[in-house]
């Protein structure tokens, strides 16, 4: 898998998913904390990110441990699909 | 009951203006609502919010930040968030009943606008929504009234809000609602077609006891399909509460929309009136909608603080000079009727 297609088309469900208004690809950083102040998300917005992963990529976190380490930034979201992806 | 301070979000220009402009144009069969900015909105919120809601909370907001903690907020609307709720509903069938997420379900219940008001504002009063199709606006302003029997010193917000969703202008086109393809040039009462324009807005009022105010004297509702049946319970309406009846009403806010099929609801209401009486319409510039008797009943405030009907609403000038008393007469499709009697004093 190409990491860097992955991540542009990561970053496009994000902004949809989370219907992120104003922003594009381009401005959404991969190592930004999605749950910082910066973005401002929050625990629904948590959901939407879980429901993106299950539906776009078919990949589930049913714990939520495992989710507050993915669900960091761009970058551990995409890192996380491509080692759930099989090869 | 008075109008103490009211806000409109509607297709025309309206919003937190002193002077509200009517020249905007429906694009199709549509007129969609000229949203503001909302600043006041956090964008955090504003990202999840349908139309209805964004709209509501949208024309609310002003109105608990200028002065007011209102003790309840009540609201009226047909269809809520009808476009949210349609991609929840399309979200069942695409995800066979799977995951889904939850903002849309939120989103588009009736009373998330109520809801979404009462918690950016932290209001704990009543708050409430009626949802009457077409008579929801004027269950919302009966419940007004009878909250500000029991409680003479309350003020309520109070408001009518809808929007356009995709789905449902299909529907009401495929149903004879809406009419075709409309050219925004054409005068749509003109027209003996079925349908109107297609409407949204979001109108909110701060109401109670302040005499100075524009004052609903009442509020009436009514299902029916017989004319005459409507005519009596409007006209006894009237007389119960003005002396002179009919002699008495300044200005007919008119609820015509240029659907051929119940143009003789509205023609035999205006030939109850004396040659005094002006006559507005307003669907050209609302649109039709669940909730478009806000629009009429903030249009009708307007008129009582201004004195002056605005140019693009009049249908007929009467021969009064100054306005006292506003009748508004609207009907949702040929069934659901409303009447609402607003005066000065």
């Amino acid at each position: 898998m190409d990491r860097e297609i992955l991540v542009k088309d990561l970053k496009k469900h994000i902004i949809t998913y989370l219907n992120l208004l104003d922003m594009t690809p381009e401005d959404l950083k991969n190592d930004v904390p999605l749950f910082g102040d910066e973005l401002g998300l929050d625990s629904i917005d948590s959901v939407e990110l879980i429901v993106l992963l299950e539906r776009e990529y078919g990949i589930k976190i049913e714990d939520p441990k495992e989710g507050r380490k993915v669900l960091v930034d761009v970058n551990t979201i995409a890192d996380y699909i491509i080692a759930k992806t099989p090869a | 009951m008075n109008i103490i301070q009211s806000t409109c979000i509607s297709a025309q220009n309206t919003f937190l203006t002193p002077e509200p402009a009517f020249g905007h144009l429906p694009a199709g069969s549509k007129l969609e609502a000229k949203e503001p900015p909302y600043e006041n909105i956090p964008r955090s919120l504003l990202r999840r919010m349908g139309k209805a809601v964004r709209m509501g909370v949208g024309a609310a907001l002003p109105l608990i930040e200028k002065n007011i903690t209102p003790n309840g907020i009540i609201i009226g609307t047909g269809n809520g968030g009808m476009e949210d709720c349609i991609r929840f509903l399309n979200q069942i069938i695409d995800y066979d009943e799977g995951t889904l997420t939850p903002t849309n379900f939120v989103q588009s219940t009736a009373n998330a606008i109520a809801a979404q008001a009462g918690l950016m504002s932290g209001n704990l009063g009543y708050n409430i929504t009626h949802v009457h199709r077409g008579l929801a606006f004027e269950n919302a302003v009966i419940d007004a009234l009878m909250l500000l029997k029991e409680n003479p010193k309350a003020n309520y917000l109070l408001g009518g809000i809808d929007e356009i969703s995709t789905y449902n202008f299909n529907i009401d086109q495929l149903g004879g609602w809406v009419k075709e393809e409309f050219p925004a040039t054409q005068d749509i009462y003109e027209t003996t077609s079925n349908g109107s324009l297609a409407g949204e807005g979001a109108v909110v009022f701060v109401v109670g006891n302040a005499p100075d105010k524009p004052d609903i004297k009442a509020c009436q509702t009514l299902h029916s399909t017989h004319s005459q049946e409507v005519m009596q319970s409007l006209g006894a309406m009237v007389e119960l509460h003005l002396p002179g009846g009919f002699a008495d009403v300044d200005v007919l806010i008119s609820g015509e929309n240029g659907d051929g099929r119940f143009k003789h609801f509205y023609t035999d209401c205006e030939a109850l009136l004396t040659n005094n009486t002006a006559i507005a319409r307003f669907k050209h510039l609302s649109g039709e909608f669940p909730s478009a008797s806000a629009f009429g009943l903030w249009l009708s405030g307007e008129i009582l603080k201004h004195q002056t009907i605005p140019v693009n609403a009049l249908k007929n000038p009467g021969s009064t000079s100054t306005f006292k008393n506003v009748l508004i007469y609207n009907n949702f499709r040929g069934q659901q009727h409303g009447f609402m009697l607003v005066g000065l004093g």
